[in-house]
């Protein structure tokens, strides 16, 4: 047998058992990665130990909903989060391919920036695949109830691509993007009368939470490395929560025509339904989220215009 | 405290350097934003454009002392209304 460690890369393993703790997202990964030895066949071992954990059923799910129950308002806030998620997986499939663009610029230069992007593109496969199940959950509903289908052509313009952006910037605003959502679907969860759609709100909405975890764990990682500025964060808050800024969704005096993406915050239909905005809430997640991934605190609007104004200077 | 076109001048140069775009391009043919975002070499999108403001409101605020606040603008809005926007801050602001 050859023993040589050199010439023999099986000698170097040993059994080991599989990691007992609790699943849960890499919070430091830049410390984990620089100080821990942190390798990505580890990193994504811990993603797919949390994936497997949180996995849960379309079928099963649908099967718990009394769909004669459901009110005018539900019917309306189903169909919209249908189609909504839609612009998930075109924003997945962004990320997984600017992941490893990044990642292949920075090897070589900063090897730890590199892997936090490998880290992120290999993380993307899991989102895509939960996302799924929140578009395909929300929009088979839609049909059982026999709610407006969603033409193909407006199927496939909701599936375009996103435009590239500085990687900063983009996981600040899909951190931003999953704060809405959970929120919009907890307030959701909050008005379902149904037992089996209330479970099924607060199933997508934690989904959300967690994948928002995600992301600010990779935004933390890059400000962490040194290689990205947090005033990229702050311009990408900033520009949501501003006054007449995207947070305030279809609810702007005005919004933006586009022809090269949608953003499902600018494309929700009501009607006379009304649902809740909780914008402080939303507010003060996006606080807690400028906090975790640049360690700078703000409590307010204003701060944060204050912040990056600060930080980008003259 | 500045005059209205000492002001002026200010804005322009300090705005025009941040986009890097001349500013007889810039002012002459009054590009909108979404023409200012298209034309300039350094920007991508809308938050580059919002940092162009900001640089040119902490310049206002260095070197002159007057704070103005953002404004949230559509994208077809020339730049001389910007321009309008900004002296009429800085007026109240001084």
């Amino acid at each position: 047998m050859n023993t040589d460690l050199r010439t023999d890369p099986l000698a170097t393993r040993h059994a080991r058992r599989p990691t007992s703790t609790k699943p849960a997202i890499l919070d430091e990964i830049h410390r984990a990665i620089t100080e821990g030895g942190c390798t990505l066949t580890e990193i994504a071992w811990e993603q797919q130990r949390l994936h497997e954990a949180r996995r849960w059923s379309v079928v099963e799910l649908i099967s718990n909903i009394d769909l004669e129950r459901l009110s005018e308002g539900d019917r309306v806030r189903i169909w919209n989060a249908g189609r909504a998620e839609l612009t998930t997986k075109p924003g997945a499939d962004r990320v997984a391919r600017l992941a490893d663009a990044e990642c292949r610029r920075w090897q070589g230069e900063d090897d730890v920036v590199a892997a936090i992007m490998q880290a992120c593109g290999t993380w993307s496969r899991y989102w895509n695949e939960e996302e799924a199940h929140h578009e395909v959950v929300f929009n088979q509903l839609s049909s059982f109830l026999g709610l407006p289908a969603i033409p193909d052509v407006e199927f496939i313009e909701y599936r375009k691509v996103f435009p590239d952006d500085e990687m900063l910037r983009t996981l600040t605003l899909l951190v931003i993007s999953e704060i809405v959502a959970a929120v919009n679907y907890g307030q959701c969860a909050m008005l379902a009368e149904d037992p089996g759609l209330r479970a099924l709100f607060k199933q997508v909405a934690a989904d959300e939470i967690q994948h928002m975890g995600y992301f600010i764990a990779f935004a933390k990682g890059l400000v962490d490395s040194g290689a990205y500025q947090a005033k990229e964060a702050f311009a990408v808050a900033h520009f949501f929560i501003r006054e007449g800024g995207d947070l305030y969704g279809v609810k702007r005096d005005r919004i933006e025509e586009r022809d090269t993406h949608v953003n499902w915050w600018d494309h929700l239909e009501h009607g006379d339904v009304s649902t809740p905005d909780a914008i402080e809430r939303k507010q003060t997640l996006i606080f807690s989220a400028l906090k975790r991934i640049t360690g700078i605190s703000v409590s307010s609007v204003e701060e944060v215009e204050d912040t990056w104004m600060d930080l980008v200077g003259c | 405290m500045p005059n209205h076109a000492e002001l002026s001048a200010f804005i322009c140069d300090t705005f025009s350097r941040h986009v890097e775009i001349e500013p007889e391009v810039l002012y002459g043919e009054d590009l909108s934003l979404a023409a200012i975002i298209k034309t300039s070499p350094k920007m991508t999108n809308s938050v580059d454009l919002m940092e162009a403001f900001a640089r040119t409101a902490n310049a206002l605020r260095k070197t002159w002392g007057i704070r103005v606040r953002l404004p949230t603008l559509p994208l077809d809005t020339p730049v001389s209304r910007v321009l309008d926007i900004f002296l009429a801050e800085a007026a109240v602001a001084a």
